[in-house]
C-alpha cells in the first residue's frame, strides 16, 4: 500500500510539471478562491450578526453546566435588542485579545443610552472585576462582543487542539494547501 | 525500478496516470487531443478568450477579498461594515456569474483554435474540442466542431477510455491521433463538398 501511494504521487507531480502557464496560474486561483471563499463567508457572517467574532470557542469551565470548554458558540449584537440581566455575553477586555464567555449579573443604564454591565461565570465564586483592565469596575457596550444565541457542543475542541499545538495546525494546512494546488480539478 | 517518464528518444515523453483516477485520465486524454490536433497542424492558431475569461473572473473575485479583508484591517469592523457587505455581495456575484461561464459558455471545452483562411476574414474557420466523462464511466465521448461564418458542425466520437490507454497507465498518443485525425478529416472534408 505504501508503494502504491507513492506512485500516486509520483503521477500527480507528473501533471503538475505538463500543466503550462494558463493551468498553473488557474490552479493558484483555484487554492485563492478556497481561502477567499472562507474569509468571504466569515466576513458575511460579521455583517449579518453585527459582531465582529460570530462564532467563538468556549475556553475555560467557568460556565459549566452550561457550556463546557470546547463548546461552539453563535453570537449576534443587534442594536435594537439591548443586553438585560441573566443573558450569556462574550467580551474581549481592553488589552487583551482572548473574548471571555460570561453571564451579565447587574446591569446600569442612563436615559442617553449608555449602559454598564457587570458579569460573573456561572461556575466561579466572585464576579468578574478582578478580570477587568485595572481601575475597570464596569463593561460599557464597546467591550461587548455579542450575546450567546445558540451553541454547538464539543466542536470547538479542534481549534482548542490546533491552538496548543500550532506545529499541527501548520502541518495539515500545508499539506492540505498542495494537494489542492497539485491536484486538478 | 522507476517509472521515468522520459525515455531514449529525446522528443518523446510518455505520459503515464493512474488508470483508477477518472479526473486524471480525462485531463490527461484532453491534453493527448489537444496536443496532436495542434501539434502537426500549423495552420491552427491556439486561442485563449475562454480560458483568459475564467482566469480574469477568478483573479477579481480574489481581488475582491483580498481588498475587502485589507479594509477591515485598517477600519476595524464596525466602521466597515458597508465595505464588508458590498464586498461579500460582489464576491458571490462574481462566483456565480464565473460558474455560469464555467457550466454554460465552456462547456467541457479544453482548446479552441482559429484556421486563417487565404480569402480574409469572413472563411476564417474556429475548431473547438470538448470533452465528456462522467463520474464513474470510462467512456471517453470527444466532440470536433468547426465554426465559419455561415453555420457549424461536429463530429462526436464516444469511446472507452481503455481504447488510448495501455494496462500501465500510459497514454498510446498514436491511438488518440488517430481518432483526432479521423474527426477532423471528416469535417474538413464535409466542408469541402459545401
Amino acid at each position: 500500500m505504501g508503494l502504491a501511494s507513492m506512485l500516486q504521487v509520483d503521477e500527480m507531480l507528473g501533471d503538475f510539471n505538463r500543466m503550462n502557464k494558463r493551468q498553473s496560474l488557474y490552479q493558484v486561483l483555484s487554492f485563492a478562491m478556497i481561502v477567499s471563499s472562507a474569509l468571504m463567508i466569515w466576513k458575511g457572517l460579521m455583517v449579518v450578526t453585527g459582531s465582529e467574532s460570530p462564532i467563538v470557542v468556549v475556553l475555560s469551565g467557568s460556565m459549566e453546566p452550561a457550556f463546557h470548554r470546547g463548546d461552539l458558540l453563535f453570537l449576534t449584537n443587534y442594536k435594537e435588542e439591548p443586553v438585560r440581566v441573566g443573558e450569556i455575553v462574550v467580551f474581549k477586555v481592553e488589552g487583551r485579545d482572548i473574548p471571555i464567555v460570561h453571564r451579565v449579573i447587574k446591569l446600569h443604564e442612563k436615559e442617553d443610552g449608555t449602559v454598564k454591565f457587570l458579569t460573573k461565570g456561572d461556575n466561579n465564586n466572585v464576579d468578574d472585576r478582578g478580570l477587568y483592565a485595572p481601575g475597570q469596575l464596569w463593561l460599557t457596550k464597546r467591550d461587548i462582543v455579542g450575546r450567546a444565541r445558540g451553541f454547538l457542543p464539543y466542536v470547538g475542541i479542534i481549534t482548542i487542539f490546533m491552538n496548543e499545538y500550532p506545529k499541527v495546525k501548520w502541518a495539515i494546512l500545508s499539506i492540505l494547501a498542495i494537494f489542492v494546488l497539485l491536484h486538478r480539478e | 525500478m522507476s517509472k521515468k517518464e522520459d525515455k531514449a528518444q529525446p522528443a518523446e515523453e510518455l505520459v503515464k496516470v493512474n488508470k483508477w483516477d477518472g479526473s486524471a485520465v480525462k485531463h490527461a486524454l484532453d491534453d493527448a487531443v489537444k496536443t496532436c490536433l495542434l501539434g502537426d497542424r500549423p495552420q491552427l492558431k491556439e486561442q485563449f478568450g475562454l480560458v483568459n475569461t475564467r482566469l480574469l473572473l477568478c483573479a477579481l473575485a480574489v481581488g475582491v477579498a483580498i481588498m475587502a479583508h485589507a479594509w477591515d484591517f485598517t477600519h476595524p469592523f464596525p466602521q466597515s461594515r458597508p465595505v464588508l457587505l458590498f464586498s461579500a455581495l460582489a464576491y458571490f456575484a462574481l462566483m456565480g456569474v464565473l460558474t455560469l461561464h464555467t457550466t454554460f459558455r465552456e462547456k467541457g471545452t479544453f482548446a479552441v483554435a482559429v484556421q486563417k483562411e487565404a480569402g480574409g476574414g469572413k472563411t476564417n474557420r474556429t475548431w473547438e474540442a470538448s470533452s465528456d466523462m462522467k463520474k464513474y464511466d470510462d467512456k471517453y465521448m470527444l466532440t470536433l466542431c468547426v465554426r465559419n461564418g455561415r453555420g457549424q458542425r461536429e463530429q462526436t466520437s464516444t469511446k472507452s477510455c481503455a481504447a488510448f490507454i495501455d494496462g500501465n497507465g500510459i497514454i498510446l498518443d498514436h491511438l488518440v491521433a488517430n481518432e483526432v485525425n479521423r474527426l477532423y478529416n471528416l469535417l474538413a472534408a464535409e466542408k469541402k463538398n459545401k
